[in-house]
């Protein structure tokens, strides 16, 4: 369909963003319980659903529990759904992701990133993310708001999609960006219409009607079971070409396009370089500016995608470059490093055998700053002149 | 490459009852079997309602177990009024 592109710039929050994002892609079930700092996207879609701008049943539930579960039971029904979540509540429907992805009911759900107990820490965080990255859904990430919106569109799109079929969750940093005001292009609801058309022209995926002959999740030990597996790892496989292209076709509608599974920032002709997520992306891309300008060939790949794991692409971004630093904003228990690392770490084969640093940066809502990502890059350039470097940095707490 | 064999076409935990919902081999964890004694069996059908597998199949004058996939609970032996079923070991067979 050839239109001009139209869309609407207002300033609104990153939660605001999530809203609008869900509100444009016409949900018929909304299941929702406030959690700081996810709070406001159950405010705005409540207020959507109160003005006539969102047609969807608005479950009130008990807990994040009854949330995943009734969106789980929605989706599977054949209904589009949408949920949000943080931390504590993202822990407290553990056993519901897992029946979620199970089912490979397509769901989508706004994550807002926050540490975890115990420590009771209300502050940005990526350990909740981390937390779940064995649960079979699609995880992704944002770096502003405007991306928050645009993700939360991209996500209908791969979740639903019939050879994907797999939940996904739309990770943001809270405080960071759930409470930022920016500008924002909102788009026109028929645009969205437009976008999402494709859905509705692929093969009816199986559902729930009752007194039919179709059960979800009765069945399934021995191989049954096996194969399900088998083919939710599949089906996680083709999602990340399956991303690459609809942030393509998202271009192309909105004119906005991310990179797909990776964003890569200066990285063809960088000798070292950084892999950072989320919100820190935007401060580390201003360092490296400033870097280049004295001469300092350096890069940034920005993880968009953490589950599936983009190793193809990150390989590929890596190969032959001299050293690299990867910024963490949670932490990997047992490994003393920072997850995307330790999985980054999994690719030395394909990458090389070079000086690969971790730091640790940005938890509890600290604050990863231009001061600590210039000393991060100035030791992952020491350590590819091949002067000693330490693998492991806890930033915050450096003296 | 190692070929892999799929059993449904489902890509999620799908069973539908009209085709593929006995797909488990529950009749090999038998250690006990039904046997009807057609004299007393009066075709009332509470096997048939209680069995957990259902595997009673319908012969329109008496039910008897599908032993592909009857797994010996003998929740029919208990629950018939007239005491028609009889769960015998499966060594004897």
């Amino acid at each position: 369909m050839n239109m001009k592109y139209k869309g609407e710039m207002r300033t609104i929050t990153g939660n605001a963003a999530a809203a609008y994002g869900a509100m444009l892609c016409r949900p018929d079930v909304v299941a929702l319980y406030p959690i700081t700092p996810q709070t406001e996207v159950v405010e705005q879609l409540s207020r959507f659903s109160a003005d006539g701008l969102l047609d969807a049943e608005m479950v009130e539930v008990e807990g994040e529990n009854s949330a995943m579960n009734i969106v789980a039971a929605a989706a599977i029904s054949g209904g589009r759904v949408f949920t949000a979540s943080s931390s504590w509540g993202l822990a407290f429907m553990y056993d519901a992701l897992l029946q979620t992805s199970g089912f490979r009911a397509p769901v989508v759900m706004v994550n807002v990133n926050r540490e975890m107990p115990g420590i009771l820490a209300v502050s940005t965080g990526q350990q909740d993310m981390i937390g779940t990255r064995d649960v079979g859904w699609i995880q992704i990430i944002a770096e502003d708001c405007q991306e928050i919106l645009d993700l939360v569109i991209m996500a209908y799109r791969l979740a639903e999609d019939f050879d994907i079929q797999v939940p996904v969750m739309v990770n943001y940093d809270g405080f960071y960006l759930s409470y930022l005001s920016e500008g924002v292009n909102i788009p026109a609801r028929e645009e969205v219409d437009v976008f999402l058309a494709p859905l509705k022209e692929q093969p009816e995926r199986p559902k729930l009607v009752p007194g039919g002959p179709l059960g979800c999740g009765t069945h399934g030990i021995e191989k049954g079971f096996v194969e399900l597996r088998y083919k939710h790892c599949a089906a996680m496989e083709r999602a990340k070409n399956k991303f690459d292209e609809i942030d393509r076709l998202f271009g192309e509608s909105f004119e906005r396009s991310y990179g797909g599974q990776i964003e890569e920032y200066y990285m063809e002709d960088a000798e070292i370089a950084l892999l950072a997520s989320g919100s820190a992306s935007g401060t580390v891309k201003k360092v490296i500016d400033s870097k280049r300008k004295h001469g300092l060939k350096i890069g940034l790949v920005k993880l968009r995608m953490f589950r599936p794991f983009p190793s193809e692409r990150l390989s590929r971004a890596f190969r032959g470059k001299k050293a690299i630093g990867v910024i963490d904003r949670s932490i990997c228990f047992g490994w003393d490093c920072g997850p995307i690392y330790m999985e980054l770490r999994a690719l030395s084969s394909e990458i090389g055998l070079i000086p690969m640093m971790s730091f640790i940066d940005g938890l509890a809502n600290m604050d990863i700053s231009i001061v600590h990502i210039e000393r991060m890059i100035d030791s992952v350039y020491a350590a590819s002149q091949g002067k000693p470097y330490q693998r492991v940095n806890w930033v915050i707490l450096e003296e | 490459m190692v070929k892999i064999k799929i059993h449904t076409k489902y890509e999620g935990a799908w069973s539908n009852a009209d085709e593929l919902l006995l797909c488990l081999d529950t009749g090999s964890w038998r250690t006990e079997r039904p046997v009807m004694d057609e004299e007393k069996c009066n075709y009332c059908g509470l096997c048939a309602l209680y069995c957990p597998t259902q595997c009673m199949i319908d012969m329109e004058d008496q039910f008897v177990p599908n032993l592909d996939f009857c797994k010996g609970c003998g929740i029919c032996a208990k629950e018939c009024p007239r005491k028609a079923i009889r769960m015998l070991p499966e060594g004897e067979f």
